[in-house]
């Protein structure tokens, strides 16, 4: 999974005594700042893969829970928090750590608090109690090699004291000044001295002590900067002079706050550009996907890098996330209707689910441009083939059998009995665990049916049947989302998922908007912008309820609630945006501008074809005098 | 394309009336691919197989086996034989590993050949043979 990077462990030292009293472990997520929408949606889902229960009442002794984030004294309430702290029983938080390593996350313990000093008292004491738990264990009845033993199934109990270790600081991207940093750390001076290893930086059994300032960010993820209008006095002065201390600050803001904090140094919180509103302070656990090196990091699996790409492909990332939400495992038998480049199945393939994919275009059997197709990428990255059908998803359930056979008798062992005897006519066989797929909308690529767009369509020649490409014809927005629905609630199995993209035009509305099916329950809807205008959303659904074939006609007739008009705002959505962007100010003075661009760059192409033509003409001459 | 996708694979055309299954194998190139992946385990294989079993056509699967050149499988499967790990194993084999590269496909009902290049089969029938009527 790509949007869990970190998490902390601690017992509860200020929650409630019954929580206190069973041992919980608090883990700290923090995810990356990109899709902080779907965040919570995806870890619900892969907690819920794993089996862990995520409820919210506090004191039940299993199940993991939300527990409430520090806010700051203020009482201003604050968005775009990129953490989470998960409550665990300890045996949950074995599986979790489980879970991790398989996903590269990184991992921490710790504790939190909105005062340093108060952060940094709560670790001292975690790890003073733990130490003592240590030596009761031992002493008690000479079993240093069991606790060593568990030391390695749960990293997150107890650790060797003799292992080296290091201490990092994170501030979300800000700068903290280095003297700053030296006060950070000496805050945590009785924590770190009770520590008996040795300081490594790069070893590889050292344990990471992490510390977190957190800081107020904006919807796009980046800092949200102090009012500047105390320090506009100051700037201009002293710009130059602090140049050459800050060098690689993303944006102008910062630059001018920090220069004028140059004149506060008496001011020790001056030295940040923003106010902390929390701490977080544990050990980091494990590695993170999203590292550019490692052979498992999510950079390895970049389009950039893959031999077989189509205008649209999904992007790595965002198919991890669709795999998380659709439960996907190693156990996963998942579907796409819409396979494309195989994309998204790919992100399935890594994560050890069989893979199906069918398409009616013609590219999925031809590829493009000579020897490209869609097996290179699953070969390049060592995969197992998915599993490629070019047929046509409006006649899903012509192409492909009941999933059930007609002669149930050649079989009778004992477990496979219950199943067939179950069976009645009127339920559709299920087949998927997920159907996971980024359906045409028009946008880049239109949707095609079977069919010619001519009533009577001219017989195909004898001749020609070998070589002929079939005719396709265009395939409604509202029949594609109808029909995918619809062979998801047939051939999922019950509590299967389905996740589908759907474009989000400005006057989307979720309630109404947005398919649905008896069969299929609305599980997350994240949102992800692009424009003002525009947006994605990733729908995840469940099945909840077994199809019955016999009310077909019923389940298609509900899909829109607002019949037509829904599907119609997510269909033809290239000519709306273009339509949004000549309302623009400026759009025409803009539009001349780049057809003026174009041209010269058109006609510096042609200068250089002419020049290059001349120059070759040249040369033959020379040779031919020669 | 692999034989248990073969085992649920019908024509679609109206002529075939759902009959148009299963397809008659010509095999021209048939290829054992076996590279498990990370999470591929043995137990994870039979778990599979357990789970496919129901589903299958046993009758079909054997044809089909044997026209790309497989005929070790028995005609009727039998509760021991669905009990039994080693062949459970096998037919794991024979269900993921076997892929039909290149041949044709042809429908037992109307004799619609459907080619079947590069590993994939195309089962779009032509526009001349689509009748216009929406499922």
């Amino acid at each position: 999974m790509t949007v869990i990077s970190m998490e902390h462990i601690v017992p509860v030292v200020n929650k409630t005594a019954a929580i206190q009293q069973q041992q919980r472990y608090l883990v700290l997520v923090e995810f990356v700042y990109r899709h902080l929408n779907f965040q919570l949606a995806e870890l619900k889902s892969i907690l819920e893969a794993h089996g862990i229960h995520l409820g919210s009442s506090s004191g039940s002794s299993s199940g993991c829970e939300i527990l409430p984030l520090p806010v700051p004294p203020t009482n201003r309430s604050i968005s775009n928090r990129a953490f989470v702290i998960l409550s665990f029983p300890i045996e949950e938080a074995k599986r979790w750590s489980g879970l991790t390593q398989t996903h590269e996350e990184q991992q921490l313990w710790g504790c939190s608090s909105t005062n340093l000093k108060d952060c940094a008292n709560q670790s001292f004491q975690w790890l003073n109690r733990k130490t003592n738990n240590n030596e009761v264990e031992s002493s008690s009845s000479s079993q240093s090699s069991s606790s060593f033993q568990r030391d390695c199934i749960l990293p997150l109990v107890c650790d060797d004291p003799e292992r080296p270790w290091k201490f990092t600081i994170h501030t979300l991207g800000t700068k903290v000044r280095r003297d700053e940093q030296d006060l950070m750390r000496k805050t945590f001076q009785d924590t770190l001295d009770s520590l008996k290893g040795p300081v490594k930086l790069d070893d590889p059994t050292t344990q990471e002590f992490l510390l977190i300032r957190e800081i107020e960010l904006d919807g796009k993820g980046s800092a949200l900067l102090r009012t500047a209008a105390t320090n506009n006095n100051n700037n201009n002065n002293n710009k130059t002079s602090s140049d050459d201390n800050d060098d690689d600050n993303n944006s102008n803001n910062i630059t001018e706050m920090t220069s004028s904090q140059k004149n506060n140094k008496n001011n020790k919180d001056a030295y940040y550009n923003t106010d902390a509103i929390a701490y977080y302070f544990g050990r980091v656990l494990g590695g993170r996907i999203r590292s550019n090196e490692g052979s498992r990091g999510l950079d390895h699996y970049s389009l950039k890098s893959r031999p077989y790409l189509g205008p649209t492909s999904m992007d790595a990332e965002l198919s991890f996330v669709m795999t998380s939400l659709g439960k996907v495992t190693t156990e996963s038998i998942v579907y796409d209707p819409f396979v494309g480049t195989g994309s998204i199945l790919l992100a399935c393939a890594m994560r050890g689910a069989y893979c199906i994919g069918s398409d009616i275009d013609i590219r999925v059997l031809r590829g493009r441009g000579g020897n490209q197709t869609i097996w290179k990428n699953f070969d390049h990255y060592k995969l197992p083939r998915p599993e490629i059908v070019r047929s046509d998803n409006a006649l899903y359930h012509r192409h492909y059998r009941h999933h059930r056979p007609t002669t149930t008798t050649h079989i009778s062992s004992s477990t496979t009995a219950t199943t067939t005897t179950a069976t009645t006519t009127n339920i559709a066989p299920h087949l998927y665990d997920a159907i996971i797929c980024d359906p045409p909308y028009g946008i880049r690529a239109g949707a095609r049916q079977t069919g010619s767009k001519l009533d009577n369509p001219r017989p195909v020649l004898e001749e020609n049947r070998h070589n002929h490409i079939a005719q396709t014809k265009t395939y409604s927005v509202s029949d594609v989302m109808s029909d995918l629905l619809d062979v998801a609630a047939s051939t999922l199995k019950v509590g299967g998922r389905l996740v589908y993209i759907i474009p989000s035009f400005r006057d989307f509305e979720e309630d109404r908007d947005l398919p649905r099916h008896d069969c299929l329950e609305l599980i997350d809807s994240c949102f992800q912008p692009f424009s003002n205008d525009l947006g994605r959303r990733i729908v995840a659904m469940k099945k909840i309820i077994d199809y019955d074939v016999s009310k077909r006609t019923e389940y298609l007739q509900s899909i829109w609630i607002d019949g037509a008009e829904s599907a119609e705002k997510c269909a033809n959505l290239r000519d709306k945006i273009m339509e949004a962007a000549r309302e623009k100010p400026g759009y025409e003075e803009k539009a001349a501008i780049r057809k003026v661009k174009r041209k010269a760059n058109k006609e510096a192409k042609k200068q250089e074809k002419k020049r290059s033509k001349q120059e070759e003409n040249q040369s033959q001459q020379i040779k031919s005098t020669i | 394309m692999r034989l248990l996708t073969h085992n649920t694979m019908r024509n679609n055309s109206k002529e075939a009336k759902g009959m148009g299954f299963p397809f008659k194998i010509t095999a021209a190139e048939v290829k054992v691919i076996d590279n498990p992946d990370a999470g591929a385990t043995e137990e994870r294989d039979i778990d599979f197989v357990k789970r496919m079993l129901p589903i299958l056509e046993w009758t079909a699967l054997v044809r089909a086996a044997s026209e790309c050149g497989i005929s070790s499988l028995p005609h009727t499967l039998t509760t021991d034989l669905a009990e039994s790990r080693p062949f459970l194993q096998a037919l794991y084999h024979i269900l993921m590993n076997v892929h039909l590269i290149k041949g044709m496909l042809t429908c037992p009902v109307t004799g619609r050949e459907f080619p079947v290049t590069n590993g994939v089969p195309n089962m779009m029938l032509e526009e001349d043979e689509c009748e216009r009527v929406r499922l």
